[in-house]
């Protein structure tokens, strides 16, 4: 009888214990919301996806762009300041000072197998300076970094596990010019895939500075 | 000496004496020989690679310059092991082809393909038709040094073998018990923890029912004599209590402030999502890609220096890499699927900003140059993305009140920053510029 009623009474304290200690949020829940239909948008966002877009495919918000559709900035040959940035057309006009002759709106179009292609034809239209180097040493941290390593020795963390990645102070890649560098960061070359969605054609064309600069390893 | 004589009689009673010092003479001595043997081989066995490297060295080619050229031209696709990387390992290659065939494939293979050589195409094939770069730049002498490397590399290993691998067994095998020790160790550990918990469990729980069964034992009579069960002195207590005045309006008041303070936490949490962190259709790690292999976060979220949003990163950012490598983790099969199908990854978004407050990466990541980290956490510690930061109005006006403006190597801001300096204290702060305006946020 008396171990009983010390029993129930040791059960309610056991009930409150575990009630007060285990009121934690689900990490899958965001919580309540206060008129959500302030919290949501109205217009359908890219990158939030609260219901199914009633006639997108596969009720997406976002939309692949039409077929053959070039953002703006990926021109390769646009002369002068304008490049990369801006409005690309006015580049046809602008004074290019920097660039010799080259002042068309080409869409890179050589395809993946004519890397001697884009080598004999392309030349890099982004002046060579401190300012450029710097911003292609920027992008290949970001871009390269990790694999090919600090000082283009493929040598990065991923590397290790990805293997085949080449060292640019071989001998053999000494006479590897703008271009080639070029067409590989776009398309890929062996095991590496191709950069282009991610790097846009005046990075690239950074990049390549850079690359030029840790291949003479100075 | 007269110990291990006494001990071997020990063991064996019967024995004489005699006898055991015979056979520990022959066990001695051929202790002994087996020691002179070791001994022996030993320096044949260095003479014999030493020879080797020689004849390496010496006959073919520079082992030393070939090691450099190795580790700069092939280290990348292929291992001086048996071992497959990207191409096949150069173990014993020496032996499998000869010099003239090897220099024509390394000066180019495609070319060695091309003209129909039969082990040439079945490698090819063998490798899933990778190219391999050609070399047409090593000299025959290079190739020769890299052949001798090579050989070198192969023999040192195998001459330090016999005693490396003996060491590396027994370093297994310590381990072995180590690591089959640490477990148990760890568990009883717990159990002992365990056990002291109860104890004192056990502990206070007599110390309650002692008390608890004075109170029932001791007085169990009313004033009148009457016998008096427990629930009824218990009821008849809490009714004097219940009616004593002071206890009643502390006890209102005890619960109606509790409620308070948990109405007050439950309002102000009310569209904060601190702490959320949904599981995703696919359980990508960010603390192995942008920790352990130190993959730029720009890499993936390409977005982040150029627009609104950071970007998810769409499926041929992930094939960069996983085109290639780790393809038989159920994990990525769910990429090829997705890619096979032409069916969007339904990642869930974690930072879910009010449609009503604006926000803009390339604003924050670009021009003020913040880290990632200030406001997502140590992302490259989280195995699941976490909302670490409240995103409330009061945390964005708190950083933008202490804020500097970067105004470094950036014109836009060089007339601010003199009038700023003219007329005001300190230095250029983001309110100071309307970090604090309401429409800039909300419009």
């Amino acid at each position: 009888m008396k171990f009983q009623v010390i029993n129930k009474y040791v059960g309610v304290l056991a009930v409150a214990a575990i009630a007060f200690t285990s009121c934690k949020r689900d990490p899958n829940d965001t919580g309540w919301e206060f008129a959500p239909n302030m919290y949501r948008s109205v217009g359908y966002e890219a990158y939030k996806q609260v219901e199914k877009h009633p006639i997108n495919p596969m009720g997406l918000n976002m939309r692949e762009p039409v077929n053959g559709t070039v953002a703006r900035q990926h021109y390769t040959n646009v002369g002068g300041r304008d490049f990369g940035g801006g409005d690309s057309t006015a580049a046809v006009n602008s004074n290019s000072t920097t660039m010799e002759g080259s002042t068309d709106l080409m869409v890179y179009n050589i395809p993946k197998d004519s890397i001697r292609t884009a080598e004999r034809v392309l030349k890099n239209p982004v002046p060579l300076n401190e300012k450029t180097l710097a911003e292609g040493k920027v992008l290949f941290e970001r871009y390269c970094q990790h694999c090919h390593g600090a000082e283009g020795e493929g040598n990065g963390p991923v590397a290790e596990v990805y293997k085949g990645v080449p060292n640019y102070k071989a001998a053999n890649f000494q006479d590897m010019n703008d271009g080639h560098i070029f067409h590989v960061i776009t398309h890929g070359w062996g095991r590496m895939w191709p950069h282009k969605s991610q790097v846009t054609p005046e990075e690239r064309w950074e990049i390549v500075h850079y690359v030029q600069q840790l291949k003479k390893g100075s | 000496m007269y110990k291990q004589i006494k001990k071997i009689s020990l063991f064996g009673r019967k024995i004489s004496v005699r006898t055991s010092l015979f056979t520990l003479l022959v066990a001695l001595l051929v202790g002994l020989t087996q020691v002179s043997a070791q001994d022996a081989a030993a320096p044949a066995d260095g003479a014999a690679s030493g020879a080797a490297a020689d004849a390496g060295g010496g006959a073919s080619g520079d082992a030393a310059k070939g090691e450099a050229l190795f580790k700069n031209n092939c280290a990348a696709c292929h291992a001086v092991t048996a071992e497959k990387s990207v191409g096949p390992g150069l173990k014993g290659i020496t032996q499998r082809r000869d010099f003239d065939w090897l220099v024509k494939w390394i000066h180019n293979s495609q070319a060695v393909i091309a003209s129909g050589d039969p082990y040439a195409v079945k490698l090819y094939n063998e490798y899933n038709q990778a190219q391999m770069t050609p070399f047409p730049n090593l000299s025959e002498d290079d190739i020769r040094g890299i052949l001798a490397y090579i050989e070198q590399a192969n023999a040192a290993p195998a001459a330090g073998a016999a005693p490396a691998a003996g060491a590396a067994a027994g370093g297994a095998a310590g381990g072995a018990t180590v690591q089959s020790g640490a477990p148990s160790d760890l568990f009883v550990l717990v159990l002992v923890a365990l056990l002291v918990v109860m104890l004192l469990v056990l502990g206070v729980l007599l110390v309650i029912v002692t008390i608890l069964s004075k109170a029932v034992s001791g007085d169990t009579t009313t004033p009148e004599g009457e016998k008096v069960n427990f629930a009824d002195r218990l009821k008849r207590n809490l009714l004097t209590a219940a009616n004593n005045p002071a206890i009643r309006s502390a006890t209102i008041w005890v619960f109606i402030l509790l409620v308070a303070k948990a109405t007050i936490d439950g309002t102000y949490s009310i569209g904060i999502q601190q702490g959320y962190a949904p599981k995703q259709p696919i359980a990508f790690s960010h603390k192995l890609h942008a920790g352990e292999y130190a993959i730029d976060c720009n890499y993936c979220h390409t977005g982040v220096n150029r627009s609104k949003s950071a970007h998810i990163p769409s499926a041929n950012i992930c094939m960069n890499c996983h085109g290639v490598i780790k393809n038989e983790s159920p994990e990525i099969q769910k990429i090829y699927a997705a890619i096979e199908n032409n069916q969007p990854i339904e990642w869930v978004r974690v930072h879910n900003l009010p449609d009503f407050a604006y926000f803009n990466h390339s604003q924050h990541v670009n021009v003020a140059g913040l880290e990632c980290q200030q406001c997502h956490g140590e992302i490259q510690q989280m195995e699941v993305v976490e909302q670490r930061s409240s995103l409330t109005m009061g945390w964005c006006i708190d950083c933008h009140r202490k804020t500097d403006v970067n105004t470094k190597g950036n014109a836009y801001y060089d007339n601010l920053v003199q009038l700023h300096d003219k007329y005001s204290e300190g230095t250029l702060k983001v309110s100071d510029i309307g970090g604090l305006e309401c429409s800039k946020c909300h419009y």
